[in-house]
C-alpha cells in the first residue's frame, strides 16, 4: 500500500456550520455539495450581550447573520432618540438580509441582548444563492412581508409530511367541483315515477334533481336509486305518481369549492351519499360519496361501514383498533389537524353510537330517556390517537320510586357495560374516573343542573379548575334534548354567575408562555420528560381554555375550540384578525402533536404529548414561538375583560 | 572534516523554524488582540504517553480581526510510525485503514508550519498539543516554535477567578472539559467529532472569552499573559 505524501488540499468543511445550514430554512433544502462549500466561505463571530452589531444608516451589511446562539433586538432609533422595538430574532434565525438584497445600509439598529454566536455569510455567496436558487429571494422576501407566521403552515405541511405518490392527495386537493363531470340531470316535479326511473336508467345515473313544476332553475328535491326501492317498490306506490311525492327535500348540498375531504367528512356525518353541489347560487351537479371515494383506495369510508354494519360488540373491538392506522394514513396524505381529528370524533362517535344500539338490543329499552355525554377533548371533537373514556350520562327526572330504582339498576348495567366494552375497543378508562360507570357521573336531570349549579356558583378555584372538562359536553348518543337543555340551563346560569369565569380567566392569565425570553423553550425540568416541551399543558391546554371561557361568557354553544374561535369571531367578540392566527396556531399545535404521537406510534410506543424542542425544525419552532405570542394577545384579551380585582 | 567544524556539531535547523525564531524573537507582547492573528488547533494522539504516542491527526482554523475564518483551515490525518501501537479506534474514531493511507506527519509538517506562520496559537489544553508538535518539529526539523501559545482552559480559569459570576458560583465542582465550558457558556452545540472540529471549538471559546474579557479592560497580549497563558 503506498501512501500518498503530497497533499494538495488541507481544507476542511465545518461541521458545525454545515449541520446548522441542514437544519435552517431555506438552506436545509440545498444539496450537501453546495452547503459544503458554502460553510467553507463562512466566519463565525462572537457579540457580547449588548453589543450593537449594526447601526442603522451607517453600517454597510457585509454579511448576512446567521444565529446560532443567542439572541438580538432590531430596533429603530427615531429623531426623539427613543428606541421603538421592531423584532426579536433567536437561534436559527437570522438579520441583514435586506440590507443586502437592497445594497443599502443597514435600515435597523441590531443589538444583542444576549451573548451571540452568529455565522456570517459574506454578501457576495448570499446574493449569488439569492439568484441561483427561486425558493430563497421567495424565502427572504416573504420574511420582510412579515406573513410568515400564515404561510409557513403550508409549508409545514410540505416540509414534513413525506407523500406516497400523487394519488394520495387528491382527497385534500381537490375541490367538489373539480370531480364532478356532469351536468346535474332534472327533471320537473310533476314527471312520473316511471319516467324518472326511465330516465334515470337512460343516462346511468343513480340519482335526479327535481325542479319546481315548470321553473327549471328551482331545484327543490332529489331522487336517488334507494328512493326507488324503498319509497315504490317495496311500498307499493304507484308508477303514474309524480315524482314529488317520493323525492327528498330540502337538497342538501355544498358549495363546489369544498375540499372533497370535508364533503366527506359531512356525508358520514349526516349518513347521507348524495350532495346537491352548488355554484354561485345554483345547483350544477350532484356529487356521490362513491365519486368521492374513487378518489381513494384505502379509506375511513370503509372502515365507517363496517361499524355500523357490525351487529356484534366484540366485532367492534378489532374494528375500533384500526382508527389509529386510518388517521395515520390522513395524516401522511396532509391533512389537516383540524380535519383529522374531526374525523376521529365521528369514527368514534359511530362505535359508541354502534355499542350503544347493540347494549340497548341486550338490556331492552331503557326506562327513561337518556343521554350519552361526552366531555372533555371527546367532547370539543379533539381526540387524538390517545383517546381516554371521558363521559357521563344524564337521564330524564324519573316520574315515581319504582322508576327511580328502574332507571338506577338500567343505567348502572349499561353504563358498566359500556365502559368494559369502550376497554376492549381501545379506549382505556379515565384515570379520573370521570366515566358513566361511576354512579356520581351517572345522574338524573335535575341532579346534573345541581351539579352545574354549584360548580358555577361556588367559587373555590380548585373546584372550579377541576370542572372544567364538563363544560365542554355535548351529545354522544340518545336523546340530545337532554344535552340541549343542560346546555340552556348552563348559558343562564353563567349569565347571572359572571365570578366562576372570573377564576377561569385569572387562572389562563396567570400562565406564563413557555419561553424563558425566547432563547430556549421552557422545558420540563425533571422527571422522565425531562427536557420536554409539553405541548398539550403549556400550549393546547391554553387555547382551549381561553376559547372556552369566552365561549361560555357569550352564549356560544360549540364545543369545538376552533369552531368556538369562529363563532366568537363571526359575532364580534373577538377580533377577527386575533381569532384567525389563534385559529392558526392552535391547529399547528394540534398538527405537532398528532405528528409526534403519530412517530410514537410507529416506534410501537404509547403516544404522549411531550416533544423535544430539539427535534423540531426552525421553522416550527419560530411558529411555535409565534403561537406563544398569540397566546399573550389572548391573554390581553381576557385581561381587559377580568382585571385583577 | 565535516565534525571538525562547530556549526555542524548542532544539527541545522530547517528554513521555517529559523524563521520562527527569528520573527519571534523581536515580538512585542504589547501588541493589541484586534491586530493578531491566531491558530486555533488541536490533535489527536495515540496516547497520552508523551515519549512513545504520536500525533494521528492534525485541525486548525485561522482567526483574523477577531473572527472565526472557516476559508482557511487545516485538517489531515497523519500515518504514525508505530501503526500497532494505535489501537485506541474508540477515542479517535480514525480507522486503522484510514491512518495506514495517510502520509506521513514529517510530510506534512513544513506545510503546517507554514499554514502557521506567525499567527498566535491557540488550544485547549495547548501544553499537550504543543508537546507533541515540538517533538515532531524538533525530530524533522531540528527546532521548535517560538510562537506564543494562549490556553483557552487556563483563560477560562482566569476568567472565573476575574469574573467571579453566577455561572461559577453554583458549581462547586467545576470541569475545564471543553465540551463543560462549552456548555457552561451557552456555546452552539457541536459534537466532538475529530481535531478540526475541537479546533473550531476552542477557537469560539477563545472568542468569547477574549472579547468578554475585552469588557473588562484587556487589551493586548500582556494582559491576557496576566490571566491565563501556558508558556
Amino acid at each position: 500500500m503506498v501512501a500518498a505524501d503530497k497533499v494538495s488540499d488541507y481544507r476542511a468543511d465545518p461541521e458545525i456550520v454545515v449541520a446548522y445550514f441542514r437544519k435552517t430554512v431555506p438552506f436545509d433544502q440545498l444539496d450537501e455539495g453546495v452547503l459544503r462549500s458554502l460553510a467553507r466561505h463562512c466566519k463565525l463571530d462572537f457579540y457580547p450581550k449588548g453589543t450593537r452589531i449594526l447601526i442603522a444608516g451607517e453600517s454597510e451589511v457585509n454579511f448576512l447573520y446567521l444565529i446560532q446562539s443567542g439572541a438580538v433586538s432590531k430596533y429603530i432609533v427615531d429623531a426623539q432618540g427613543t428606541d421603538s422595538l421592531q423584532d426579536l430574532r433567536g437561534e436559527g434565525q437570522f438579520f441583514g438580509a435586506l440590507g443586502i438584497i437592497q445594497r443599502s445600509r443597514a435600515n435597523v439598529d441590531v443589538k444583542t441582548v444576549e451573548d451571540t454566536f452568529c455565522i456570517l455569510l459574506p454578501k457576495r455567496y448570499f446574493l449569488e444563492l439569492l439568484d441561483t436558487q427561486p425558493h430563497f429571494a421567495g424565502y427572504y422576501l416573504k420574511d420582510f412581508s412579515d406573513q410568515l407566521a400564515h404561510t409557513a403552515y403550508s409549508e409545514l405541511r410540505r416540509d414534513k409530511l413525506k407523500r406516497r405518490s400523487f394519488e394520495d392527495l387528491l382527497l385534500f386537493s381537490n375541490t367538489v367541483g373539480d370531480i364532478v363531470q356532469r351536468q346535474a340531470v332534472t327533471v320537473d316535479a310533476r314527471v312520473t315515477i316511471q319516467a324518472a326511473a326511465a330516465l334515470m336508467s337512460e343516462q346511468r345515473i343513480g340519482s335526479l334533481l327535481v325542479h319546481e313544476s315548470g321553473r327549471p332553475g328551482q331545484i327543490v328535491g332529489i331522487i336517488t336509486d334507494r328512493d326507488l326501492r324503498v319509497k315504490v317498490v317495496a311500498a307499493g306506490r304507484a308508477l303514474n305518481r309524480p315524482v314529488a311525492e317520493i323525492m327528498s327535500s330540502p337538497v342538501q348540498t355544498v358549495l363546489s369549492q369544498a375540499l372533497c375531504f370535508d364533503v366527506l367528512l359531512l356525508m358520514l356525518s349526516r349518513g347521507i351519499r348524495h350532495l346537491a353541489v352548488e355554484q354561485g347560487d345554483r345547483i350544477v351537479a350532484v356529487v356521490t360519496s362513491s365519486d368521492i371515494m374513487s378518489l381513494q383506495g384505502n379509506s375511513p369510508y370503509h372502515l365507517f361501514k363496517e361499524i355500523i354494519s357490525q351487529d356484534q360488540i366484540s366485532g367492534l373491538y378489532p374494528l375500533a383498533q384500526k382508527i389509529p392506522d386510518v388517521v395515520r394514513g390522513l395524516l401522511k396524505e396532509g391533512g389537516k389537524a383540524s380535519h383529522i381529528t374531526r374525523m376521529i370524533a365521528i369514527i368514534n362517535d359511530h362505535v359508541l353510537s354502534r355499542l350503544l344500539t347493540l347494549l340497548e338490543t341486550e338490556l331492552g329499552s331503557p326506562p327513561v330517556a337518556y343521554c350519552w355525554l361526552l366531555l372533555g377533548s371527546e367532547g370539543r371533537r379533539e381526540q387524538t390517537f390517545k383517546t381516554d373514556q371521558d363521559n357521563a350520562l344524564v337521564y330524564a327526572d324519573p316520574q315515581n320510586d319504582a322508576q327511580r330504582l328502574q332507571a338506577k339498576h338500567y343505567f348502572t348495567e349499561l353504563a358498566e357495560r359500556a365502559a368494559y366494552h369502550l376497554a376492549n375497543c381501545g379506549y382505556p378508562p379515565c384515570p379520573g374516573e370521570v366515566m358513566a360507570a361511576s354512579p356520581r357521573w351517572r345522574q338524573p336531570y335535575s341532579v346534573w343542573r345541581d351539579y352545574f349549579t354549584s360548580w358555577v356558583c361556588r367559587s373555590d378555584p380548585q373546584e372550579v379548575l377541576n370542572s372544567t372538562i364538563f363544560f365542554d359536553f355535548r351529545a354522544g348518543f340518545g336523546e340530545n334534548r337532554l344535552a340541549d337543555e343542560l346546555r340552556n340551563e348552563l348559558v343562564t346560569l353563567i349569565r347571572r354567575q359572571d365570578s366562576f369565569l372570573f377564576h377561569l380567566a385569572r387562572q389562563v392569565l396567570a400562565v406564563r408562555t413557555p419561553l424563558s425570553f425566547f432563547r430556549n423553550f421552557v422545558v420540563e425540568k425533571n422527571g422522565e420528560y425531562r427536557h420536554r416541551l409539553d405541548i398539550k399543558r403549556t400550549g393546547i391546554a391554553l387555547y382551549v381554555d381561553v376559547a372556552r371561557i369566552l365561549a361560555l361568557r357569550y352564549g356560544v354553544r360549540e364545543t369545538n375550540t376552533l369552531a368556538r374561535l369562529k363563532v366568537l369571531a363571526d359575532e364580534g367578540h373577538l377580533d377577527r384578525q386575533l381569532a384567525g392566527a389563534a385559529a392558526d396556531s392552535y391547529e399547528l399545535l394540534m398538527q405537532l402533536r398528532l405528528l409526534h404521537q403519530l412517530g410514537q406510534l410507529e416506534e410501537k410506543g404509547l403516544p404522549d404529548n411531550h416533544i423535544d424542542p430539539a427535534d423540531l425544525t426552525d421553522l416550527e419552532r419560530r411558529m411555535l414561538k409565534e403561537s406563544f405570542r398569540i397566546f399573550e394577545r389572548l391573554q390581553t384579551v381576557l385581561e381587559t375583560i377580568y382585571p385583577a380585582p | 572534516m565535516y565534525w571538525l567544524n562547530p556549526r555542524n556539531w548542532f544539527r541545522r535547523a530547517h528554513p521555517l523554524i529559523v524563521e520562527n525564531r527569528r520573527y519571534f524573537s523581536s515580538f512585542s507582547r504589547y501588541i493589541r488582540l484586534a491586530d493578531c492573528s491566531f491558530v486555533a488547533f488541536d490533535t489527536e494522539l495515540t496516547g497520552l504517553d508523551r515519549r512513545k504516542d504520536e500525533i494521528i491527526s492534525i485541525g486548525a482554523v485561522r482567526i483574523t480581526n477577531l473572527q472565526i475564518d472557516l476559508g482557511d483551515t487545516f485538517y489531515q490525518v497523519v500515518r504514525p510510525k508505530a501503526l500497532a501501537r494505535t489501537g485506541s479506534t474508540v477515542i479517535h474514531r480514525l480507522a486503522p485503514g484510514e491512518l495506514s493511507m495517510a502520509p506521513a506527519f514529517e510530510a506534512v509538517l513544513p506545510d503546517f508550519l507554514r499554514f502557521i506562520g506567525t499567527s498566535l496559537i491557540v488550544g485547549h489544553h495547548i501544553d499537550l498539543d504543543m508537546h507533541f508538535l515540538n517533538r515532531a518539529t524538533w525530530d524533522h526539523l531540528g527546532g521548535v516554535l517560538a510562537n506564543p501559545g494562549i490556553d483557552t482552559m487556563r483563560l477560562a480559569q482566569g476568567y472565573s477567578r476575574w469574573h467571579q459570576s453566577y455561572l461559577f458560583q453554583q458549581s462547586t465542582m467545576e470541569s475545564y472539559r471543553l465540551a463543560d465550558l462549552s456548555r457552561r457558556f451557552g456555546l452552539p452545540s457541536y459534537s466532538s467529532h475529530n481535531a478540526f472540529e475541537d479546533a473550531v471549538q476552542s477557537a469560539c471559546l477563545f472568542l468569547l472569552l477574549i472579547k468578554k474579557l475585552r469588557a473588562g479592560g484587556i487589551e493586548d497580549l500582556n494582559d491576557l499573559y496576566k490571566i491565563g497563558y501556558s508558556r
